[in-house]
């Protein structure tokens, strides 16, 4: 017999009508598809925030900082402070796909590209403040080392120099890494698509097939990245921690930092992956996929780290008594009882007491509860920030140089403006790309049917047996 | 020359006939798969990837160039801190680790880009949405006079389907 001609071959394999796409592919990308209210509300608050803050930005650049509330001797303040959250909050997307990916934890592949996406856009957030902070935008560029007329170079052994590198590698491998894990499920909307969402998906899988080798090399690729990002994740907010400790200010000149940073935005990043995706996963009708189990490992992450907060809270109140360096003890009896008191304590009470709560199995799946208290993680991890630099600065060693800082309006809309800037790129991204890492999920759920086959097969062949 | 297409619903499936197959001399073939399987991937190629490569590479050229910029930029507007050397190799250690990791990753993408034929190209003749949906297809090319046996050996380890085309 003659085979069949390769074309005949060719529409057999390519049929117009795909009657049996697998479920997840069409849950998880009917995100991108549709009209969802909520969502258009939410990108229109997010726009109008942006706006409001572009317009505010462009007034402080034309006027100078002096409209940004500093004031001697306080002139680190709100764009600092949000610049130390925002990284915080992208610590968690690397920690969920690289750390997690090593320790082969499996159920990170339901949230792992929601927590990506979050790192990229919370770290391309923070990447914005710093810049603002200089007040002269467009002098961010003598931050690098570059030639010049002056054969002047960078200062290598400042660590707010280490922490341009620090931040700029981080924003490039975790682009990197959120990216290269895209590709497969780019693929997988491009074989759905039409029309000119084809071709743009078509140009973005680069030729992704979902061969042996393709596999292999981004099984390692992905592999590999997650080697190089550990460490890095665990650098950079040591990094910034250093931007204080290495400084001799009352209450920055600790140890304790790097470490004491690291867990405090892994706590607030795994916070901020529960704040984004409780929605998400309501309006989306993912429930199949973010299980309650994924929400009760993330509140183990946020008990956890919480401890390790506290413990560090602790650390520098039992240091600064122990050390008997009266600018050390002054500082921190301001930090709780002085002009700032009320920072500390919703500091402690959001961060410390309130995740005790997670102790309790039944709300630690309440997924209502977690939202709430999420929420209050975030904000009790930006008055940790808010502390750790207002209270520090402002009460140095000297009393009569002593100030009070108080954020300004402008500050104040800059940082609401800076929370609208991550929704509005988040929200942009929900109706482009999966927010689920589809190829991951189906790894998972593949492999569970042909082991169940094998039982299956294993158990009948032993009742033939018998 | 002629080109078997088989189908199947199963990694494991797919992992044994492909052990089969190469052990029965037939090398040339390719399997699409909707997501990753060791098992599929070992069968296939069981030698190291050479991402593990770019990756040493890129390092290595990282951890050059950041203690490189450092001690020469040092070295040429020299500003001396609390009594340090000028070119103080310890503080040099962060920004070496950085571009060592920063160089890495980059190579680790561009290793994946090369190995893996990464950028936008007509897709292979065989491949179908299938196979990013659920199910994994395995392309294996041969002599005319092997197509029955390969035929048998597809059909014997839960091929739902098996095409023949010639080989262009």
């Amino acid at each position: 017999m003659a085979p069949p001609p390769a074309t005949a071959v060719a529409d057999a394999m390519n049929p117009p009508v795909r009657p049996q796409d697998s479920q997840a592919n069409i849950d998880i990308m009917a995100v991108t598809k549709g009209f969802h209210w909520p969502w258009l509300i939410a990108l229109l608050f997010a726009l109008s925030g942006v706006g409001l803050a572009g317009a505010t930005l462009a007034w402080q650049t034309y006027e100078g900082l002096g409209v940004a509330g500093y004031q001697a001797p306080v002139f680190w303040g709100v764009y600092i402070i949000t610049f130390v959250f925002w990284i915080g909050i992208g610590h968690a997307g690397t920690l969920i796909s690289a750390i997690l990916y090593l320790f082969r934890a499996k159920w990170r592949n339901a949230i792992n590209r929601g927590a990506e996406t979050m790192t990229v856009f919370a770290v391309l957030t923070a990447a914005l403040f710093p810049l603002i902070h200089i007040g002269r935008l467009w002098k961010f560029y003598f931050l690098l080392p570059y030639p010049n007329q002056r054969y002047l170079w960078v200062n290598f052994k400042s660590p707010l120099l280490w922490d341009v590198f620090a931040v700029n590698t981080y924003l490039t491998i975790s682009v990197l890494f959120f990216l290269v894990g895209l590709i497969p499920d780019i693929a997988i909307a491009r074989d759905r698509a039409v029309g000119w969402k084809k071709v743009v998906y078509t140009i973005l899988s680069a030729g992704w097939q979902g061969t042996g080798k393709q596999w292999k090399a981004h099984s390692r690729a992905v592999l590999h990245l997650s080697g190089l990002a550990t460490p890095l994740v665990l650098s950079v907010h040591s990094i910034v921690s250093w931007d204080f400790a290495m400084s001799i200010v009352p209450g920055w000149h600790a140890t304790i930092f790097a470490p004491y940073f690291v867990a405090g935005a892994i706590f607030g990043g795994f916070a901020m992956v529960i704040v984004v995706m409780v929605p998400v996963r309501r309006i989306f009708r993912l429930e199949a996929y973010i299980t309650d189990y994924h929400f009760e490992n993330m509140s183990r992450f946020i008990l956890f780290t919480s401890l390790i907060c506290g413990y560090a809270y602790g650390a520098e109140y039992f240091i600064a008594w122990y050390s008997a360096v009266e600018f050390e003890q002054t500082s921190f009896w301001q930090r709780a009882f002085g002009p700032y008191w009320f920072s500390t304590w919703c500091m402690i009470i959001f961060n410390v007491v309130m995740p005790q709560l997670l102790w309790i199995k039944k709300l630690r799946t309440n997924i209502p509860f977690l939202f709430v208290l999420c929420f209050f993680i975030n904000l009790g991890m930006w008055f940790e920030r808010y502390v750790i630099i207002i209270t520090s600065l402002s009460r140095e060693y000297i009393p009569a140089a002593w100030g009070l800082y108080i954020p300004s309006l402008v500050e104040m809309i800059v940082l609401t403006g800076s929370f609208c800037w991550f929704s509005m790129f988040f929200l942009l991204y929900l109706k482009m790309f999966p927010i689920i890492a589809i190829s991951e999920v189906k790894e998972l759920d593949i492999h569970a049917r042909d082991h169940a086959r094998h039982d299956a097969h294993a158990a009948h062949a032993s009742g033939g047996a018998h | 020359m002629a080109e078997l297409v088989s189908v199947y619903d199963y990694p494991s499936d797919v992992a044994t006939v492909v052990r089969k197959l190469k052990a029965r001399g037939f090398d040339d073939l390719t399997t699409y798969s909707p997501a990753p399987f060791e098992e599929i991937e070992l069968a296939e190629d069981p030698r190291p990837s050479k991402v593990r490569a770019f990756h040493l590479g890129g390092s290595l050229v990282g951890v050059v160039v950041g203690f490189g910029i450092q001690i020469w930029m040092s070295m040429d507007w020299p500003i001396k801190i609390a009594g340090k050397n000028i070119a103080a190799i310890p503080p040099m250690w962060i920004i070496g680790f950085e571009l060592q990791t920063l160089f890495g990753g980059i190579l680790v993408v561009a290793g994946l880009a090369m190995l893996a034929g990464l950028y936008p190209r007509p897709l292979d003749k065989h491949y179908s949405p299938r196979f990013s949906a659920e199910e994994f297809g395995v392309v294996v090319r041969c002599e005319e006079r092997d197509a029955a046996e390969v035929e048998s050996l597809m059909r014997g380890h839960n091929a739902k389907e098996v095409k023949r085309a010639e080989a262009h």
